[in-house]
């Protein structure tokens, strides 16, 4: 089989969507032709290329104000009268982290993606929604606090190769909310350092 | 602080032709051509607090919304969302809320940077809208409304731009 992962975080390195994309890849390797495309890197022509012939498209992608980055749902909104004709019969699966806790604030996003699915022809395959995306690089993924994460994007990948439709899952991260906010407060802080400010200075209003 | 701001992703022609030209009570910001997509820096946040630092004219929409009362999208509606290029400008435009977490409604969202609670109107517009889109398109504005610093909304649908712009005024 083929799959195509793409990589709908903007940021360049670095992002717990090349995290997620890696980890998949690897559980995919043995059983699919399957390469990870980065959405803000390629052009559409490069991606509908990578499309043709494919049987799962994958998407993994951060959640931008509860929605889609607005440089993949370009892409997406440019390719849904022809994703089918070189993808036809192709499943779309999606991984959809934030920063909050709650993993299921990506439910609308996994939606937006439910309704291109229909627009475009294609299949849905099955939608995870990841919360607290701030630790998910701060453990291997299936390791510790992000134990949960790894089980359910198993069970993803094993959908994926048996070319199979699930339910959405919204996966509950194996540490408990205040001690994510504590940390994603500190690191607000540690990060207003680094550019020079003191943490009073974030609240700063901007002059026009 | 006073009117309303619309952000419309309407052509300069058609926008000039239609859109309400009394400039005491709208404020206009065209979405079209697209502006430079978000790169997720959170610089907006850290470096500039409230300014994106990529620097063309998104970059000035926080402190725009900053200065209304409510704020008018007006969309093609795409997938049950915002349109591309309105979702460009949203995108740059996260700092508007401080990076700081609250409580509202057993849910994490972000503490308001102004002292305003905006009322967010969502206007969609596009032939052969779905069922289904419109449920989407309502489910997210609730949730951007609370996520930028109101539990304020309201959303319409019409077939075209040109009747969406109507119901405007
Ligand atoms: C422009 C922008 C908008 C965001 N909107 C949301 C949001 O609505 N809800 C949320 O929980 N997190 C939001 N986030 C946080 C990201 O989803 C979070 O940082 C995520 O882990 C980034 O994933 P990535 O590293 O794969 O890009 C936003 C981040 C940015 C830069």
């Amino acid at each position: 089989m083929k799959a195509v992962i793409i990589n709908g975080s903007p940021k360049a390195q670095d992002s717990a969507s090349e995290l997620i994309a890696a980890y998949l890849q690897a559980r995919l390797a043995q059983a699919a032709d399957c390469s990870v495309c980065h959405a803000a890197r390629y052009s559409r022509d490069e991606i509908m290329r990578a499309f043709t012939g494919c049987n799962a498209l994958i998407f993994v992608f951060p959640l931008y104000v509860d929605g889609i980055p607005s440089h993949l749902l370009r892409l997406l909104d440019e390719i849904q009268n022809s994703v089918a004709d070189v993808a036809s019969g192709a499943a779309v699966y999606c991984v959809v982290n934030n920063g909050f806790y709650e993993a299921h604030q990506n439910a609308v996003a996994l939606e937006l993606m439910g309704n291109f699915c229909v627009r475009s022809g294609l299949r849905w395959g099955q939608g995870l929604g990841v919360g607290a995306g701030g630790m998910i690089a701060a453990a291997p993924i299936g390791r510790g606090p992000l134990k949960n994460l790894g089980k359910a994007l198993d069970a993803l990948a094993e959908n994926i190769r048996n070319n199979k439709t699930a339910d959405n899952l919204f996966v509950k991260p194996n540490f408990p909310k205040f001690l994510y906010n504590a940390a994603a407060h500190m690191s607000f802080r540690a990060q207003a350092r680094k550019y020079g400010l003191k943490t009073k200075q974030l609240y700063d209003k901007p002059r026009q | 602080m006073s009117g309303a701001l619309i952000l419309h992703d309407l052509q300069q022609s058609e926008a000039e032709q239609f859109l309400p030209k009394d400039t005491a009570k709208y404020s206009l910001f065209a979405a079209a051509p697209a502006v430079r997509h978000c790169m997720g820096c959170f610089r907006c946040w850290f470096k500039t607090p409230g300014r994106c630092v990529i620097d063309d004219r998104a970059a000035d929409f926080v402190a725009l919304m900053s200065k209304h009362e409510e704020l008018i999208f007006l969309s093609r509606l795409v997938f049950g969302g915002l349109s591309p290029d309105i979702k460009a400008v949203l995108d740059r435009s996260i700092g508007f809320v401080l990076p700081f977490f609250r409580k509202l409604n057993a849910e994490t969202h972000h503490v308001p940077r102004f002292d305003i609670s905006p009322l967010y109107k969502y206007i969609f517009y596009g032939p052969e809208i779905t069922d289904r889109e419109k449920e989407t398109a309502k489910k997210l504005a609730v949730a951007n409304a609370l996520n930028l610093g109101s539990g304020r909304c309201f959303v319409s649908f019409f077939s075209s731009s040109r009747e969406g712009m109507e119901a405007l005024t």
